[in-house]
């Protein structure tokens, strides 16, 4: 859907052509094995996930696929960019945290 | 003749504490002070024949007059103060025993003994308070809240809640240990910040009061805003009657004034605006957007209706349709991949929407299209076979050749009643409908076996009347009828004797 989608795999917006594809498949994965911190992570709307060679030559071997190039575009065109998606907060902290414990009721 | 006046007292003591425990106004307070009074009274009458026996060197007899008049006015007292917060258990259990609260004086033993373990748990107090709960034939209150109490000394709080409210459905009723079951129920509700669920147990009065719940349920009622919340003067009143008084003192401040009517943080739903996408967007980016902040936050009934809304437009929008058929015709995409490119992704986004529901147990969409339709579908089909499948294995316990203990029949039937509640309020009436009968004959089945092979009378009873209230609402005649007949049987309990 979102989190492995091959756009996002290889960093590309989906108008990218197949030569394009290619060349950036075969930087990201040169730039793996040479282990640069900046490949190794990748943005979704969801958040940054990690990428490794074979996530990469997945999303490459999905693309040159004409239905499921359509099937990626589809999620990756219109879903929001990552700075975007607000993370709900985080559910609050109980407000009388160790008050069980303290009226003698336990650990 | 000169133990009549103690006797009379010793009774008109008890009918105090039971008087109390009915009520929920100021006559909480005036058999408070009545019980005190003949408390304080039988106390002294005690120690002084006790002093006076002492006096004499009778100690023998010192010893027993202390057992019998000055045990049972302190016992409970000495139970909370002393054993409890030094997790001395057996301690708690034989003095527990010896306060005689009533006609079955071991069940307070065996919950005081659980409470004080929950101070200081160790392996070997459970398992030796387990050997006492289990000799104890059939199960009853006492030996859930024990099991309840167990389960909190280990840190596992959802099953001890489950098997404390459980407990309302047990015919045998020890008042003394239900106080102390209704007390941990309110102490924990204190904890998780549910005022709401709190003060509903005091409006339905579900467990006898003491003077520590009967406060906390007072803050409850104050802080959500209740039209029956106790005024200032009498929250501090009912806080000077409970015990821990430094501790609760924040509490009644925070409650004093009331705040205004509001649900807890907890408990709010559908307040989160979980629609990020702004409203001029097309409908697929705007259905994307809804489905990830439907993802990453609390999922409500509220957030699925919105999030599958937007998809059934989406997916039903005409531009959606059209852009896809551009882009298939310009990647060269083979003939008929719109279709299959819209049925995938309801597919994904069912599978997904689903799974999420499922976990937070939400209802199935009000949308039809092609999300809401398949949703619903999925939803209760899966529903009612993970029901099935549960009733199913429920009833294979009785011919797997295994004799299972009460307890354990117990914490399955909850298991499974909680799992059956939670699918029918999420599915609606339909699915209760569907679910009921396969529910009703495992349940007649397994309430008669008990009954009849296993002479646990509370336990089938408590299934009985499950099945009857749930026949009440889907509206089975027959299963009406034989659930009266069930109920209406006499149960033997511990208390008769």
């Amino acid at each position: 859907m979102l989190e492995d989608n091959p756009f996002f795999v290889l960093g590309l917006a989906t108008d990218a052509s197949r030569i394009e594809l290619e060349r950036e498949a075969q930087k990201l994965l040169g730039m793996l094995e040479l282990g640069f911190v900046d490949a190794k992570t990748y943005l979704t709307p969801l958040g940054p996930r990690s990428r490794t060679p074979e996530l990469v030559r997945a999303a490459v071997a999905a693309l040159r696929d004409p239905y499921r190039r359509l099937i990626a575009e589809l999620w990756a065109r219109h879903a929001p960019p990552a700075a975007s998606v607000e993370v709900a907060a985080a559910e609050p902290e109980p407000s009388h945290n160790g008050i069980r414990r303290a009226l003698g009721w336990g650990v | 003749m000169y133990a009549l006046p103690v006797i009379l007292l010793g009774r008109l003591h008890r009918y105090a504490i039971d008087a109390r425990r009915k009520n929920r106004t100021w006559h909480y307070f005036a058999w408070s002070a009545v019980a005190a009074l003949i408390a304080t009274i039988l106390f002294a009458l005690g120690t002084a024949v006790v002093a006076l026996f002492v006096y004499v060197k009778l100690w023998w007899l010192a010893g027993l007059v202390a057992g019998v008049l000055v045990l049972p006015i302190v016992g409970p007292t000495l139970v909370r103060h002393v054993l409890v917060p030094f997790g001395a258990y057996r301690l708690a259990y034989y003095l527990g025993w010896a306060s005689r609260p009533g006609k079955d004086p071991t069940a307070y033993g065996l919950v005081a003994a659980a409470w004080a373990l929950t101070t200081r748990p160790t392996g070997t107090g459970e398992v030796w308070i387990t050997r006492k709960r289990d000799v104890r034939i059939p199960l009853g209150d006492a030996e859930v809240i024990t099991t309840a109490l167990l389960a909190a000394s280990r840190g596992d709080l959802a099953t001890a809640r489950l098997l404390m409210r459980s407990v309302l459905m047990v015919v045998e009723d020890h008042p003394m240990v239900r106080e102390l079951a209704g007390e941990w129920v309110a102490c924990d509700a204190v904890e998780r910040g549910a005022w709401s669920e709190l003060a509903d147990d005091a409006t339905c009065a579900r467990w006898p009061a003491t003077p520590l719940t009967y406060f906390l349920e007072g803050v409850a009622a104050r802080r959500i805003g209740a039209p029956n919340a106790p005024s200032a003067r009498e929250l501090w009143a009912r806080w000077l009657l409970a015990p821990k008084r430094r501790i609760t003192a924040e509490l009644r401040e925070a409650a004093i004034p009331p705040t205004p009517a509001r649900p807890s943080a907890s408990e709010a739903q559908g307040s989160d605006p979980i629609d990020t996408a702004p409203s001029e967007r097309a409908p697929l980016p705007r259905a994307i957007a809804a489905h990830l902040a439907f993802s990453a936050g609390s999922a409500s009934e509220l957030s699925l209706d919105t999030t599958v809304r937007a998809w059934d437009a989406a997916l039903s929008d005409g531009a959606t349709h059209s852009w896809l058929a551009r882009r298939a015709l310009e990647l060269d995409a083979p003939l008929g991949a719109v279709d299959r490119a819209l049925r995938e992704v309801a597919a994904v986004v069912t599978a997904d929407l689903a799974r999420i529901a499922d976990a937070a147990q939400l209802g199935s969409p009000a949308s039809h299209g092609p999300i809401g339709d398949a949703l619903g579908r999925r939803l209760r089909h899966g529903r009612l076979d993970s029901l099935e499948a549960g009733f199913t294995r429920w009833l294979q316990r009785r011919h797997d050749g295994e004799d299972h203990a009460a307890i354990d029949e117990w914490r399955e039937f909850i298991a499974l009643q909680s799992a059956y509640l939670a699918a029918v309020t999420a599915g609606g009436t339909d699915l209760r409908r569907l679910a009921f009968p396969h529910a009703y004959s495992t349940g007649t089945s397994m309430a008669a076996w008990l009954w009849n092979a296993r002479s646990e009378y509370a336990l089938s009873h408590a299934i009985s009347k499950w099945l009857l209230d749930e026949a009440l609402a889907v509206g089975d005649a027959e299963a009406i009828e034989l659930g009266h007949r069930n109920v209406g049987l006499y149960v033997p309990t511990r208390n008769d004797k």
